[in-house]
């Protein structure tokens, strides 16, 4: 179950933090990760260029990725995950797991009254 | 064809990027901008699109680096100034700007407070920003900085009622003040602006991401 401790210590993951991390279990490029979260979502969620870097700077800093190369020519800089990033990754996945299950149970629950 | 533009914009912010995608719109593709100064050459109507982001809140190299990643996603991208700053010599403060940002220095990141950005339209909505709590902190850091605007413009103002202030007779100090009140008004209105923005998204965001 999620309780609300979790909430606020260990956090459920932003929409935009949890695709970025996605888009770089493989190396991947700013333009890139944009293509990647557009693709998968199928055009659900597209990504602002302002949006991501703040994002890509908040996990470097986090340590979640890392830059691949030491390219300080940020227009080919690219990324990859890091263990801690994949640990939060695998934890969004729980959690975002345990909503679908109370969720469907609750509305699959409702239809058949 | 080429065309020179001067225009002077209160809104630095949503007003420029409106005007330069009416610009595009029209057939004008942005060359060069300068001062109050904007030059534009003929192109297809409606094949470019503006967008504007404010950088002066940041300091020079992280502004710098900025603008290299935009370049990278294949956008074209120009420096211009916003003119709210206060100068001395050669060095200038900027109150509403976060920790480097500050101080900026000309070379430097003075007169480069804004980037325009330019990119081939292509249906896709040209957003920076598409996350909400990006978007508030946006225009929090945009109405911060109209915020500081206007307060200085007072504080101007309180100081020309200091005894002795100037040998200027008073009726001329009056015209002084009204200019300056007129000015700070003129500020004001997108101060109030950027503040509902934010107050509106954040509001959204106690429901939505």
């Amino acid at each position: 179950m999620i309780s609300i401790r979790d909430n606020i210590i260990g956090g459920a993951l932003t929409e935009t933090t949890f695709l970025v991390l996605l888009a770089v279990y493989k190396p991947n490029h700013g333009y890139g990760i944009l293509q990647f979260i557009k693709r998968e979502t199928n055009g659900r969620v597209i990504l602002g260029a302002g949006t991501l870097y703040g994002a890509i700077n908040t996990l470097l800093k986090k340590e979640w990725i890392a830059p691949l190369n030491d390219e300080s020519d940020s227009k080919k800089k690219e990324y990859i995950i890091t263990d801690a990033g994949k640990e939060k990754a695998e934890n969004e996945l729980k959690r975002l797991g345990d909503v679908w299950r109370l969720a469907a149970a609750i509305m699959e629950g409702s239809k058949g009254e | 064809m080429r065309k020179t533009v001067f225009k002077y914009f209160f809104d630095f912010f949503d007003g420029q990027r409106i005007w330069l995608n009416s610009m595009a719109k029209r057939g004008y593709r942005l060359q060069k901008c300068w001062n109050m100064a904007y030059t534009f050459e003929e192109c297809r109507p409606d094949e470019y699109e503006y967008a504007v982001e404010y950088v002066g809140a940041q300091s020079y190299s992280r502004a710098k680096d900025y603008r290299g990643y935009l370049e990278g996603m294949g956008f074209r991208t120009f420096t211009k100034n916003i003119n709210l700053n206060i100068s001395l010599g050669k060095v200038r403060w900027r109150p509403y700007a976060k920790g480097m940002g500050q101080i900026a220095a000309s070379p430097g990141g003075f007169n480069k407070e804004l980037l325009i950005l330019e990119k081939k339209k292509d249906g896709e909505p040209f957003e920076l920003h598409t996350d909400l709590k990006d978007k508030i902190n946006t225009y929090k850091t945009i109405r911060c900085t109209y915020t500081w605007a206007v307060l200085l413009l007072l504080c101007m103002i309180v100081m020309t009622f200091i005894p002795g202030f100037s040998s200027v007779p008073e009726h001329v100090l009056w015209v002084l003040r009204i200019i300056i009140a007129i000015i700070a008004l003129l500020f004001l209105i997108p101060t109030v602006k950027y503040f509902t923005l934010a107050g509106q998204l954040k509001k959204e965001s106690r429901t939505f991401e």
